[in-house]
């Protein structure tokens, strides 16, 4: 597909409306394009080059795991793909908004209805409870009524009885459920996951990618996980190699 | 040498690294050095001028002979026939206008002088030429030129005869003329200032068996003490003065040192994790809080080195402010050169160096405590904080009840220590209970502002409860500096409006005759006599009332000994007494002529009821006054004594007086009754002031004594302005993955901004609350404590509603534009370089 496809069309009716005041209506046929995307970083006054010419279509529903050595370009795939960062050349599209056309109010609104992001590192908020931390995406969304669905969330990732605790008063493992949940709130098209498990112990980390895996299949959330674990690699539908800033091959879930 | 290369790296590079929050810091402690030094430096100046130009000029003697109302001549005369070897020198001292400058005038025997070798024998040629006096540089009158010289009521030429060397002349304006001219032209009626005995050097006797001799030799009434006593009483009363201005400026340097505090802790908790691998990688618990120490000294060094410039430089503007204050107080002096001394260089790198270590022990400590493995150990922190405020606030009630009675504790040696106290310990109140306010004032504010669906602020509360340590440590220090500027501005308005009411019932006389001369505190100029009879003859006149005023010793302390017509005062004027007693009663005693009336700071400071005898050292001896009644009077901190004027003459027998209050007759046209006023005094320099002209007056010298206030409580609150942009500045930087995980989360630029700004704008209101609150309770100590013990003076409350608005909005604008940087700084932070540093 070129810059030009039937895709990017479709899309060019709502980007105003993103623009403007929400995202796009209009179902485009994937969740996440990504058109001979390139990203260039400046080290030391050098250009350094973490994604190269990448192309990738993700379907609604997909769970991609992306898979490579560290510095590789994962992770500045899934800011990419978050409408966190913007490409120096090529389309990224997020739910067929074209990324790079935006400001950064427009990719802010975009990244606030599309995008929910998992760290390795949880990074949850230390001064709110849990129940507050997810949700803050709807807060800052600007929406009111937020604790009911904030709730639902939390009882999604078996977490409910635990809302008002403190991060610190959590384990890890509490903590990445809180993490999804927060990601999952505003109802996301793309679940962003990196190295979700990275600083979990083997069995915490396997419950969290048995949960991920059937808030896959149940809702039909679409995940896009860098990760370097094999039994994580294991949870997806679908495997991208990653080396050098390019994919390397694409091949179904073992 | 590994030490201080591990220190330069990990501690000396980040202070490099965060130079706008270091350089922050850095002014903060200078500031307050600066603020310490230029009071010591403008105070030591303000008031050595006065020291230098009493104790110089008197030279070297031994004892001191003093009476009320001045040395009969006769006395004089008896000393100088004593069979003894005694150097005698009778001296006048008093001031003199030369232009519009006020010059100490002294009086002394040239004659005796050129006799005992002491003078130039070509002195003696210039004194039989007639009016001749000699000057000090500072005049710039050369040799042989006229100086004109206004001298109580009068005005006269006189012959610059010779332009003095000595060192003491150098200081200042000074005139010297001979003592017979002297008395003839300040009108002293054979009367000298006082007379100075030299002891012979080499003498069996002892210094009391010659205090002895002359005590018995001399008439009841005169005095005979070691020389320097006046001088020493003056000076303990402006070490008292000093005392409390010092106090003051330190509460600038307590403002930069709970700054200093917040960012090594911000500092500390940053580092955590840095400090942690440290540990692991051996680094000893000595080394991390030896390192911390170091960072806190680097910034009162560097502060210290700055703080000593800027504090010359302040010294400048304040010496001029704080000569005022000592002018209208206490005493005549001019400004003395300011000399920065070695032991001052030495006090400011102290003070500076100092706090900055005392402020960093706390920080130190709890860094040195980290453990190898520190995982959220930040935030466990945070909550250990939340969970302890009720502990803390147990804390705070006890400092409270120890300030409350401290604050009904009585002033030791004559100095309000236990009312400091008090104040202190209402602010260790104050820091004690913020966690707990703090706490208080989100949970009540997070629902609303969570109902009217704001997020910023919303956040922006749980930010502040969530990092309690660090929000608490901050608010103290601006709550402190907002506190001294509500309590400062409450104390002064609140006695401008007390001197006002007062000067409103006190002065009831449409017009005031002095001396052109100005009169202060320690100067007593006076006016012919004539002027009263000529003034009261005047149709347009209803009655005229003199005073007479005179320096008086009481139990070794200055007063002033009033005399005035207590018929006029009765009649015409609405003296308030503290007991609320009828004055008339009071005045009808006082004409009876065994009682007194005390003013208030008088009473306070000899510690005299009405009813009480009052022994008074008058020329014929020791009299005693029974006490009548006390007074409000807010014209001498020294204190006064006022008797019937006729009973004073009974004693002192000299007819001059020091003040006229000019009452009219109805429906007399005001400017007509000036002119002829003006004409009665014709001849004589003398100034007649109209009632509103001298409440004018009156309250722009209050205004003036008070400048050096207003510009302390100023420093106190741009240093902690500073230190607010500084804290946010840290908040920016310390909060930068919390920041990146907003924007990840959905966060706006735009939202990130007012995060921060809403959080500038709680920070400030809590601030302005909490200091409104403390500064509400110091003022009632400053007002019902410190300054009753300091002065004994009743203040009532008054709410200076104009100021403290005017002030607060400043504050609060000045915290709004602190957070506008850090906001910047905020939303241009890049998420992804923010969570990934993590």
């Amino acid at each position: 597909m070129t810059p030009f496809s039937p895709t990017r069309r479709t899309c060019c009716p709502s980007l105003s409306r993103i623009r403007g005041r929400a995202p796009a209506t209009l179902e485009p046929v994937h969740v996440l394009e990504f058109h001979q995307v390139t990203k260039d970083y400046l080290n030391d006054g050098e250009a350094v080059r973490a994604v190269d010419s990448i192309s990738l279509e993700v379907r609604e529903g997909e769970f991609i795991a992306l898979a490579g050595p560290s510095g590789c370009g994962k992770s500045t795939l899934l800011n990419l793909a978050g409408a966190m960062d913007f490409p120096t050349t090529g389309l990224v599209l997020l739910d067929g908004v074209p990324t790079s056309k935006l400001n950064d109010a427009g990719l802010t609104r975009l990244r606030r209805s599309k995008a929910g992001f998992i760290f390795q590192s949880f990074q949850l908020l230390d001064t709110l409870t849990a129940l507050e931390n997810v949700e803050l995406p709807l807060l800052l969304a600007g929406e009111r009524e937020t604790r009911a669905a904030a709730l639902a969330q939390l009882r999604n990732v078996e977490m409910e009885t635990l809302a008002d605790r403190l991060p610190h008063q959590l384990s890890g493992g509490q903590m990445q459920r809180v993490a999804i949940a927060r990601a999952l709130v505003h109802s996301p098209k793309v679940l962003l996951a990196d190295e979700p498990t990275g600083n979990l112990d083997s069995v915490t980390g396997r419950r969290l990618l048995e949960l991920l895996r059937q808030l896959n299949q149940a809702h039909s959330v679409t995940i896009l996980m860098a990760t370097h674990s094999l039994e994580a690699i294991a949870f997806a539908s679908r495997i991208l190699h990653m080396r050098d800033g390019r994919i390397e091959e694409l091949q179904p879930s073992l | 040498m590994t030490t201080l290369r591990v220190f330069h790296r990990l501690f000396l590079r980040p202070l490099v690294h965060d130079w706008l929050r270091t350089s922050l810091t850095v002014f903060a402690v200078a500031i307050g050095v600066a603020v310490v030094l230029a009071i010591s430096l403008a105070g030591r100046a303000a008031t050595g001028s006065f020291l230098s130009s009493v104790e110089s000029l008197a030279g070297k003697a031994d004892l001191e002979v003093t009476a009320t109302g001045g040395v009969p001549g006769s006395v004089v005369a008896k000393l100088i026939t004593l069979p003894r070897p005694l150097k005698v020198e009778p001296r006048i001292e008093d001031y003199a206008m030369a232009g519009k400058e006020m010059v100490p005038l002294l009086g002394i025997d040239l004659v005796a002088d050129a006799a005992h070798g002491t003078a130039e024998r070509g002195n003696l040629q210039w004194l039989e030429k007639g009016d001749c006096v000699w000057v000090s540089p500072g005049l710039a009158r050369p040799r042989g030129s006229t100086i004109r010289l206004q001298l109580n009521d009068h005005s006269a030429d006189f012959k610059v005869c010779g332009v003095l060397n000595s060192a003491a002349s150098q200081r200042g304006g000074l005139i010297v003329m001979d003592i017979a001219l002297a008395m003839r032209e300040l009108g002293r009626k054979n009367r000298v200032d006082e007379v100075l005995i030299t002891l012979p050097k080499q003498s069996t006797l002892s210094f009391s068996q010659w205090e002895q001799i002359l005590r018995r030799a001399l008439p009841p009434g005169v005095s005979v003490q070691p020389y320097g006593a006046q001088a020493k009483a003056n000076r303990r009363m402006l070490d008292a003065f000093r005392w409390n201005l010092r106090i003051l400026s330190y509460i600038a340097l307590l403002v930069g040192a709970f700054l200093i505090y917040n960012n090594l802790s911000v500092s500390v908790v940053r580092r955590r994790a840095e400090i942690g691998i440290l540990r692991a990688l051996g680094a000893s618990r000595r080394l991390i809080g030896a390192g911390f120490l170091g960072e806190a000294a680097i910034y009162g060094i560097v502060g210290s080195a700055l703080g000593l410039v800027l504090g010359r430089f302040m010294a400048q503007g304040a010496v001029g402010m704080i000569a005022a204050t000592v002018q209208s107080l206490y005493l005549t002096s001019q400004p003395a050169p300011i000399s920065l001394t070695p032991s001052l260089i030495l006090l400011a790198f102290a003070i500076g160096i100092g706090v900055a270590l005392v402020s960093a022990i706390l920080p130190a400590r709890e860094a040195a405590r980290v453990a190898p493995v520190e995982a959220m150990a930040r935030a466990r922190r945070e909550y250990e904080v939340r969970i302890a405020k009720l502990r803390h606030l147990l804390i705070a009630a006890v400092c409270a009840i120890g300030g409350a009675a401290a604050a009904q504790a009585p002033a030791l040696g004559g100095k309000p220590l236990l009312g400091y106290l008090a104040a202190l310990l209402l602010v260790a109140a104050c820091v004690f209970a913020i966690p707990a306010f703090v706490v208080g004032f989100a949970s009540l504010l997070s629902p609303l502002v969570r109902r009217a669906g704001s997020v910023e602020p919303y956040l922006a509360l749980r930010t502040l409860t969530g990092s309690l340590r660090r929000t608490s440590v901050l608010l103290a220090a601006l709550a402190t500096a907002i506190a001294m500027v509500v309590s400062v501005g409450i104390m002064v308005g609140s006695f401008r409006e007390t001197v006002a009411v007062w000067l409103n019932n006190q002065l009831q006389a449409d017009f005031y005759v002095q001396p052109a001369e100005p009169a202060g505190v320690d100067r007593y100029p006076t006016m012919s006599p004539e002027i009263t009879e000529r003034v009261a003859a005047l149709p347009e006149v209803r009655a005229a009332g003199a005073i007479r005023t005179y320096p008086i010793t009481v139990k070794g302390a200055p007063a002033t000994l009033a005399g005035a017509d207590t018929r006029v005062l009765s009649r015409y004027g609405r003296t308030a007494f503290v007991r609320g007693e009828n004055s008339k009663s009071i005045f009808a005693r006082l004409e009876a002529g065994s009682s007194v009336a005390v003013s208030e700071p008088f009473a306070i400071k000899h510690g005299i009821h009405s009813g009480e005898t009052l022994r008074l050292p008058m020329p014929q001896g020791a009299v005693a006054f029974r006490v009548a009644g006390i007074y409000h009077d807010y014209s001498d901190p020294r204190g006064v004594i006022l008797m019937d004027r006729n009973i004073l003459l009974k004693y002192l027998p000299d007819p001059g007086i020091s003040g006229l209050a000019i009452f009219l007759k109805p429906g007399v046209e005001p400017d007509a009754a000036r002119g002829a006023i003006l004409q009665a005094c014709a001849g004589r320099r003398v100034t007649v002031v109209s009632n509103r002209a001298l409440r004018t007056q009156a309250l722009r010298v209050f205004d003036r004594t008070f400048r050096i206030t207003y510009a302390l409580e100023a420093i106190a609150l741009a240093i902690a302005v500073i230190g607010m942009a500084g804290a946010l500045l840290a908040l920016v930087a310390d909060r930068r993955r919390e920041l990146g995980i907003l924007r990840f989360l959905g966060c706006s630029a735009r939202q990130i901004r007012k995060l921060i700004l809403c959080e500038a704008a709680f920070i400030g209101i809590l601030a302005i609350l909490a200091g409104f609150v403390l500064g509400v309770l110091l003022s009632l100590i400053l007002i019902f404590v410190i300054n009753k013990q300091s002065f004994g003076w009743t203040i009532q409350f008054h709410w200076p509603v104009a100021v403290l608005v005017g002030a607060i909005l400043i504050i609060y604008a000045s915290t709004l534009a602190a957070g506008f940087y850090p906001a910047r700084l905020g939303a241009r932070l890049d998420p992804i370089e923010a969570v990934r540093e993590e």
